[in-house]
Order: structure tokens, then C-alpha cells, then sequence
């Protein structure tokens, strides 16, 4: 075989390195008959008798297209596509014939690489890819200097990757975005993600809490909203059976009131991972929205963009609202009951003046309930089987946020008052660093929403009634998610300080530098971004494109091609040695002057050097453009220069 | 440098066949050196637009940053090509002359006098293709070698210098052409047939050979039984042509004559092979050996300078 065993090294090892992080997203079976295949391929540099026949290959080819059609995916698609480009490689891998079979291979390990972009764009995973393509470059200049050494190769590929950097950002800001059209969306299945659901049993929101998972990143444009006043919203729940809490069965798309917002707003950029659901969680309450956000009958903000896609939304949030009537049809779904109230629920609601006192008062006596009684706090109450919210009010006492707002919703509609369960997220940890807040899954909570005569929707928290430092603190997500019980940050800056956090603050920014300068450089904001320098449409993006391509390849141009270099013809040297020395009489060869012509005119300014210059310009032409090399010649070449000088 | 015409700048001919020849040093520069994309490269090209269609597909920036920087690099590769020939100088030298249906050397003479090394040169005239490797300040010689198959001068024609440094994406070339010659001789001929037994010039003058004398040595002749062992030219013997005896003639001459005329065989190149094999055997054994074709006559001499004049004439003879 006449493929240099460094160079088929060199290739495998930048072939195994890309596929590695691909053993996280493909099944086993597809990693595992690829690595088999690479080890195979890699035993064979030093046996190549061992490597499979004709006949060996057509039958492994045919246990690879077995496995991608046991996992029935087609060809299309995310996954199908990576794990055929996989299977591909694999299979090229034992058929290296020729170098053209090497530049195929390499060829389809940069569509794997692509291809892992599409599972993650984290900073780690792009720095890795850089470096697998350096690696991959590299076996190419390998190929193409066949004497040259492995690290040199490296280097070189290093060198024009680092060349050609500068470029890429150019064209990486410059390249028109432009949306797919929505045939071209493959259905992808995937993993189900955890998050908050469009419904609500015990246990749905403390499973949450133990997730450091991150849901979603905002950064204020002005002031940030105090602990207190950081509830994003969620999907509204309505409906229930005693146990299970539901969204309603009403189109929440039917038009409703316009609420007054009054109040300083809150503008902000909302930046969503990616989500199952097209929810949106907006600061209580926004404002008009325009495309692709849309403000459903709850109040709730849905997206018709892709959720699976990171995405960018800019919000406006008014603090205090008033959001007016309730129509017949939200009064019915805001009172409903899975059935008559117990005589035990009965009694509470009178004993806390429910039936014959303003709603206002029976609020703030059920409240005082929570707080005074012995009611406590908890992410792991016992397990409510059977009718979880008696139990919790009259056994227990132990509960989660869920079964605080479930307890005081079911308890608002028993004394009539139109009240619903709202899911959402409450709090988020402020990077100090990026100025924005970090909101996870940790921080998904449930709180009541009752509709009061003049004042519309209002927002109840029972959890502040009981817990208060879980709506003014930041949960210690660390904490909890390691020893399973509720846990605070004090706000106080002096704890905050630590170097640990400070350091994980300052990441936490770069990463969402990243998502939102990098992963979400969209049409939208691309189009934002160069309208802010004074380029607003497609022709001068180009015009600029083209520009500023062509000055940073005359830059590259002048460095890499200036240094003529020195002659290393010792007749040359020696001759320029004679021409520096009638310099001093002001004899100066003009580039491109022959030897000749330059001779006459040193003879005409110093006749009485004529005859060594005439000797020496002879030699010095029968020694550079003569056919037949002297040694002798050139000795007396150079020796007449050292004694060419002027008397004076 | 010499500059070109408007004409010759635009002439397709420079891309493959080169400028006209010369015998200067060439310099390799943006006149000579010519840079299209390689097969390969061609394949890169559709690689960035796969990854431009799945960057696109799925709106992933990621994906585009790579299809953006293999573009970049692409482009770069550019540069690269460029700057792996620029600024070589070529320069030709002499080659020996060769015997028809030997190969012929061309010698070319490489002088890297970059801090650059050039890596993979790839120089080539028809179908042979010498590779080799150029350090910083150094230079090479190589020689390149093509067949040969008529006698008189053969031209070179137009080698190339290229190479796919760094990447194999483009190829980087420069057509040159040399006032390359090689002299051709013409092929000796397989024939074991003796020296012409009479001297040219006896005969010119009429007198037959007198007799086979022991006192000069005047030419070979095939071994007949009953000639002298110590006659026997062992030489030849050695060579695997057959037994000859010497033939020496009493008045004259330690001397042949090879001439044209006397020469056996049809046709001219047939005749001019065998005066080849005679030339050739005459010089080894030593022998003084006049020469004459119709337009030279060259008396009787022996040794390196007589031999290859001689051989030239033959290899000229006739020839425009």
C-alpha cells in the first residue's frame, strides 16, 4: 500500500476524536460498529493481512445497513442523517486504496463534525471541533509533503486555520441569514425534556427542583425587578379533579379585554433554551406583543417559533395591572369543583369567614392560616394518595408550593371566589458579572391567581405566607439538588462574594455572550446588529462582504508573499558584493538593468576601472548564465571582486 | 526581465506550453505561475455547500462558522499555492549526449533562495515526474529524463514545475521551456561485422591490400582458421562479438577508414548504425580510425574529442 503509515495514523486518530462525542447522541449499536470498524482499520496500519477481504466489506456493509434500518429512521432527519455519515466513514475507513480514498474519508469526517453542532454549540464543543479540524487539515498537508513531519504538518494546518479566522468572523456577520422554509424542517423525535407541564399533580414542581437545568437567561434593559416581583409566567391551570390540575378546555385564543398596565415597565431581552413546549415565561404582565409571540386569554406568551431553537425574544412587562371583568366563560372554569366540598373543607371556610366576609379579607384570614397554624415548608411532604389537598390542609401540614396554591385555590372556589393555579418560574440567580439572570428549572413554582370585583386577575403567593425567604432569596440550587431539602442564598452581597461563584459567574457571562452573539445570530438580530453600523439591506452587506474580504487577503497577501529572499548562487552574492562597492561612486544597478548595460555605464564614469569591470562582468555572466559550472572560474570571480577597489 | 506583449500576455499557449524558451535563470513569479482548483479541490467546494445546506436546514451557526471557515480556507489555500513556487529559480543545464533509444537527461538545476522550504516540487517533462523536497536557502538538481527515439537534436520541450502544497486543494504550475537540447547519437547496430577491410584511403588510391603483414595493425578481420592465436583480438572476444584476428599490414597503417560510402546497409539510418558500432568499437580498441561521410572527411585520429565529432556527425547527418 502506498499510504504512509504517519499519515493513515494521523487520520485515525482525527477520525476517532470526532466521532467520540457522538457516543452521547447515537445509539450504542451505531457507535459501537463504527469504533469496531476504527479498530479494525487501526490494526490493520500494522497488519494489513488482517484488513477484511472484497467479501468481508460487502458483508459488513450489509450489518451496518441492518443497523440503521433495526432503528427505523429513514435516511432524513437529524439522527438518521449523523448516523449513516457515521456508518459511511466507518465503512471508508477499511477501503483505503488511494489518496483520493483519504480526502473522501476526510471529507466525511467534516460532515460528522457538522453534524454534532446540530446535538450541541456549547463553547467546549466548537473549541473542539476547531481543534479536530486542525488535526484533520493537518493530515492533508501530511498528504501533500510527503517528507514532512507530523508535527510540522500540524502547525502549518494550525497556521492557515489562524489565517483564515479572521475571514470567517467577516463572513460569519456579513452572510445573509435566511429562514428555511417550513418544508424543509425534519421531524426529528426527541428526548422529552424535563420543565413544567400543562399540568399539575403533587410532586410535578418539587421533581423540578431538584433540576439545575437551565430554562431561560434575561437581561433587563434597565432596572431589574427585586426578588419579589420576578414571576415569570407560566401556563395557567384551571381545572381539577382533587388531585390533578389541568389547563382548561376553553380556546385560549378567543380575544379578551385589554388589561391597564400602569407602572414603570420592565424591558427586557429573553433568551429560551430549548424547549418542548412553545411557552414563553414573561414578567407579570406583558404588554403587546408582536410575531412570532402571541398573548393567549391567561396571559400567557406562546411562540410560533421553533422551541426546540434557542430563541431571542424582546419583552415589555408592566408590574401593576388591572386586566378588568371576568367573562361567563372564566368564571365557570375559575369556580370548578370535582365535587361537593367535605364537611371538614366546609367548616374551615367558615371558621376563616369564607362565605360571609369581602373575598379580601377571607384571603388574608386564610393566609394568617398558613402562617400561623403549624404548616410547614417542604420539598418532601409525605406522599398524598388519596385527596391530597384535605390531607395536606388537615393532616400533614407539610407541602410544596403546589400544595400550598392548589390547597388556597380549592379552598378560594369553595367560598365562590373565582381563583386558578399559575405554573410558571419565580425568582432567578443575577449574574453580576453579564448583568442578567440565570432562571432554572429549579426555580419553577406555583402561585394562585383570584379575580377580585375592580381590580381583575390578582396574584396570591401562599408560599410567601409561609415561606417568605423563598420568594425574596435565591434557592441554593447546589445545596438543595445535593441534599434534597429546600435551601436559600441570602441576597446579602457579603455571602454572595465568594471567589467560587465569581468565577462561575464570569462563565455563566461568556456563555451567554455565546448563545446570544454566536448560536442565536439570527436574520432578526443579524439585521439589527449591521443596521447599527449603517448596514441596513442586503446589497451592502454583500458590498461589505466583498470589501473587507479583499482587504484582509491583501494583508495576508503582503505577509505572506513579501521577503523575495536572498539569492544563495555564490556568483550572485559575490556580484552584488561588486555592485555595493561602486555604490560608493554613485553607480547604483537599476532592477532590471542587465549586467551588461550596467557594466557600460560603470566604464563610462571610471574609465580606469574599465578592464576589471570588463573582466569581472564577463565571468560573472559566463558563471550565472553559462551552462557549464567552474570552480576555478568562480574562485577567480570572487577573488577579482575582493581586489576590485579604487585608488585613490 | 523581458516583458511580454500584449498578445503573448493573453495567449492561451502560456498556461501549458509556456513562454518561449530561453536560456536565462527563470524566476518564478505572477507571470509564470498559473493556479486552478484540483479534483480534490473541486470536492472541498461541494463539501462547504453540503455544510452551507445543513447550516442552513437547521438554522445552526454553528454549522455555518465551520462551512464559513473551510470557505476561508479554501480561499487562503489560494495564497498557499501561490507562495509554494514563487520565487524559485530555474535554471537549465547541460545534458550529455545519448545514444538513440537510450533515455536522455535533461538537467535542471533548482535554487530555492527563500527562507521558505518548499515541500512535494513536483517537476516534470512528458510523462516522467521527479518529486523533491527544497529546504531554506537550498538548491537541487534534477535531472529529468524522456525517451529517445531519432538521432540529431531533441528539444526538451516544456517541463513543468508544480505542486498541491498545502492542502491538495489547488494546483500551482508553471509551463517552462529551456533551450533544452540533447544530442542524439544514432543507435549502434547489433551487427558483429567486421572493420572495413580496406582503408578507405588505399583504395581511393587504387592499390588493392598487399598483404596481411605483421607489422602494422589495420583492422579486424572474422577468424579464420589458421590465424595466429597472439593475432587474436581478445577484446572483441571479451565482449561477447565474436573471434576477430588482427590484421596487420606491412606499409601502412595502425589505421581504418569508416566510410559512408563503403558502409553495408539499406538505407541511410541503417548504414549510420553500423559506422556508429564501428566508431564505438574502433575508440574502445583503440584503433585510429578516419571518418568520412559525404560533406566531412576527417583524417585518421583517435580519442575522446576525435570520437565525439565524429559521433556528431552522425547524428547531424542529413538532419535539418
Amino acid at each position: 500500500m502506498s499510504i504512509n503509515k504517519n499519515i493513515l495514523l494521523f487520520l485515525l486518530a482525527a477520525i476517532g476524536l470526532i466521532a467520540l462525542p457522538h457516543i452521547e447522541n447515537l445509539p450504542s449499536s451505531v457507535t459501537g460498529y463504527f469504533y469496531l470498524l476504527l479498530s479494525w482499520r487501526l490494526v490493520g496500519v500494522w497488519k494489513p493481512q488482517w484488513l477484511p477481504t472484497k467479501l468481508m466489506l460487502l458483508l459488513l456493509t450489509v450489518i451496518g445497513i441492518a443497523i440503521l434500518y433495526s432503528l427505523h429512521e429513514g435516511i432524513f432527519g437529524r439522527d438518521a442523517g449523523t448516523r449513516l455519515f457515521v456508518t459511511a466513514l466507518g465503512l471508508k475507513l477499511l477501503e483505503i486504496k488511494s489518496e483520493r480514498d483519504l480526502y473522501l474519508i476526510i471529507f466525511l469526517a467534516f460532515i460528522v463534525a457538522t453534524s454534532l453542532f446540530l446535538y450541541q454549540q456549547s463553547i467546549f464543543m466548537a473549541a473542539y471541533i476547531l481543534v479536530v479540524c486542525c488535526v484533520l487539515l493537518g493530515t492533508l498537508v501530511c498528504i501533500n509533503s510527503s517528507h514532512s513531519k507530523t508535527w510540522h504538518s500540524l502547525k502549518t494546518a494550525g497556521v492557515i486555520i489562524a489565517q483564515a479566522l479572521p475571514m470567517t468572523i467577516v463572513i460569519f456577520i456579513l452572510f445573509p441569514r435566511v429562514e428555511a422554509p417550513k418544508w424543509m424542517y425534519f421531524n426529528d423525535k426527541h428526548q422529552a425534556k424535563t420543565g413544567l407541564g400543562d399540568n399539575m399533580e403533587p410532586g410535578t414542581i418539587s421533581d423540578l427542583a431538584m433540576s439545575d437545568e437551565l430554562v431561560f437567561r434575561v437581561q433587563f434593559t434597565g432596572t431589574i425587578p427585586p426578588p419579589a416581583q420576578r414571576y415569570w409566567r407560566g401556563p395557567v391551570l384551571t381545572q381539577t379533579d382533587g388531585k390533578r390540575w389541568t389547563q382548561n378546555r376553553i380556546d385560549l385564543s378567543q380575544p379578551i379585554d385589554q388589561p391597564k398596565l400602569t407602572g414603570n415597565p420592565y424591558q427586557y431581552i429573553l433568551l429560551m433554551e430549548p424547549q418542548d413546549k412553545n411557552w414563553v415565561f414573561a414578567l407579570a404582565l406583558p404588554a403587546d406583543v408582536s410575531s412570532p409571540l402571541r398573548r393567549n386569554s391567561h396571559y400567557q406568551l406562546v411562540t410560533s417559533a421553533n422551541p426546540d431553537k434557542r430563541t431571542e425574544y424582546r419583552i415589555t412587562s408592566y408590574p401593576t395591572y388591572n386586566t378588568g371583568t371576568i367573562t361567563k366563560d372564566e368564571y365557570q372554569e375559575a369556580t370548578q369543583l370535582p365535587g361537593p366540598a367535605s364537611a371538614n373543607v366546609t367548616q374551615l371556610v367558615q371558621r376563616l369567614h369564607g362565605f360571609d366576609s369581602p373575598p379580601d379579607k377571607f384571603i388574608s384570614q386564610l393566609l394568617n392560616h398558613f402562617k400561623t397554624e403549624d404548616f410547614y415548608y417542604t420539598l418532601t411532604p409525605p406522599l398524598m394518595q388519596e385527596n391530597p389537598i384535605e390531607q395536606f390542609l388537615f393532616e400533614s401540614h407539610r407541602g410544596f408550593c403546589e400544595h400550598y396554591a392548589t390547597a388556597f385555590v380549592y379552598l378560594m372556589r369553595v367560598a365562590h371566589i373565582p381563583a386558578r393555579i399559575v405554573t410558571g418560574y419565580q425568582g432567578g440567580e443575577l449574574n453580576q458579572v453579564g448583568n442578567f439572570l440565570d432562571i432554572k428549572q429549579a426555580y419553577a413554582h406555583a402561585w394562585a391567581e383570584v379575580w377580585l370585583e375592580n381590580r381583575g386577575w390578582v396574584r396570591i403567593d401562599p408560599t410567601a405566607a409561609i415561606a417568605p425567604e423563598r420568594i425574596e432569596q435565591n434557592i441554593n440550587i447546589d445545596q438543595q439538588v445535593a441534599n434534597g431539602i429546600i435551601s436559600f442564598t441570602p441576597n446579602s452581597a457579603s455571602a454572595a462574594v465568594d471567589w467560587l461563584k465569581n468565577a462561575r459567574q464570569l462563565w455563566g457571562n461568556v456563555d451567554y455572550q455565546w448563545q446570544r452573539w454566536v448560536i442565536n445570530y439570527d436574520n432578526k438580530n443579524q439585521s439589527k446588529f449591521l443596521s447599527s453600523l449603517g448596514i441596513s439591506d442586503l446589497k451592502t452587506m454583500i458590498y461589505w462582504m466583498a470589501g473587507i474580504i479583499g482587504l484582509i487577503t491583501a494583508v495576508l497577501s503582503w505577509v505572506l508573499l513579501r521577503n523575495p529572499g536572498q539569492p544563495t548562487d555564490p556568483a550572485v552574492l559575490a556580484y552584488q558584493r561588486f555592485c555595493k562597492k561602486l555604490v560608493v561612486k554613485g553607480l547604483i544597478k537599476r532592477p532590471g538593468e542587465g549586467a551588461k548595460d550596467f557594466s557600460k555605464r560603470a566604464k563610462k564614469s571610471l574609465p580606469e576601472q574599465a578592464a576589471s569591470i570588463d573582466l569581472i562582468t564577463q565571468l560573472f555572466i559566463k558563471l550565472h548564465y553559462g551552462k557549464q559550472q567552474n570552480n576555478n572560474d568562480l574562485q577567480r570571480f570572487e577573488s577579482l571582486v575582493a581586489r576590485f577597489n579604487f585608488k585613490h | 526581465m523581458s516583458t511580454l506583449t500584449l498578445k503573448e500576455r493573453f495567449s492561451l499557449s502560456r498556461f501549458s506550453i509556456g513562454e518561449k524558451a530561453t536560456d536565462k535563470p527563470v524566476t518564478l513569479n505572477q507571470r509564470r505561475i498559473f493556479i486552478l482548483p484540483t479534483d480534490r479541490g473541486l470536492g472541498f467546494a461541494i463539501l462547504i455547500a453540503l455544510l452551507l445546506l445543513i447550516a442552513f436546514v437547521y438554522n445552526n451557526n454553528l454549522a455555518y462558522l465551520l462551512a464559513f471557515l473551510l470557505a476561508s480556507i479554501f480561499f487562503i489555500t489560494i495564497l498557499h499555492s501561490y507562495r509554494s513556487l514563487s520565487g524559485l529559480v530555474l535554471r537549465s543545464g547541460q545534458s550529455k549526449p545519448v545514444f538513440s533509444g537510450q533515455a536522455a537527461g535533461f538537467n535542471i538545476h533548482i535554487d530555492n533562495s527563500t527562507n521558505k522550504e518548499r515541500l512535494q516540487l513536483k517537476i516534470s517533462l512528458l510523462q516522467t515526474t521527479e518529486t523533491i523536497s527544497l529546504s531554506a536557502h537550498n538548491q537541487a538538481q534534477v535531472v529529468l529524463h524522456s525517451a529517445t527515439d531519432n538521432r540529431g537534436w531533441q528539444k526538451a520541450g516544456t517541463l513543468t514545475i508544480s505542486s498541491t502544497y498545502p492542502l491538495g486543494l489547488f494546483r500551482a504550475w508553471s509551463p517552462l521551456r529551456f533551450n533544452l537540447n540533447v544530442l542524439v547519437y544514432p543507435k549502434p547496430a547489433n551487427t558483429e561485422l567486421p572493420f572495413p577491410e580496406t582503408p578507405a584511403s588505399q583504395s581511393e588510391q587504387g592499390t588493392a591490400p598487399a598483404h596481411k603483414g605483421n607489422d602494422d595493425f589495420f583492422g579486424l578481420q572474422s577468424y579464420q582458421p589458421g590465424d595466429a592465436i597472439k593475432h587474436i583480438h581478445w577484446k572483441s572476444y571479451a565482449k561477447g562479438l565474436g573471434v576477430f584476428s588482427k590484421q596487420y599490414d606491412g606499409e601502412s597503417s595502425d589505421q581504418i577508414w569508416l566510410n559512408y560510402i563503403q558502409t553495408p546497409g539499406h538505407g541511410i539510418e541503417e548504414r549510420l548504425s553500423q559506422l556508429c558500432r564501428w566508431l564505438i568499437d574502433a575508440e574502445q580498441a583503440g584503433i585510429s580510425y578516419g571518418f568520412s561521410i559525404p560533406g566531412l572527411k576527417l583524417e585518421p585520429a583517435n580519442g575522446q574529442h576525435h570520437y565525439q565529432k565524429c559521433l556528431e556527425a552522425l547524428a547531424l547527418f542529413e538532419t535539418s
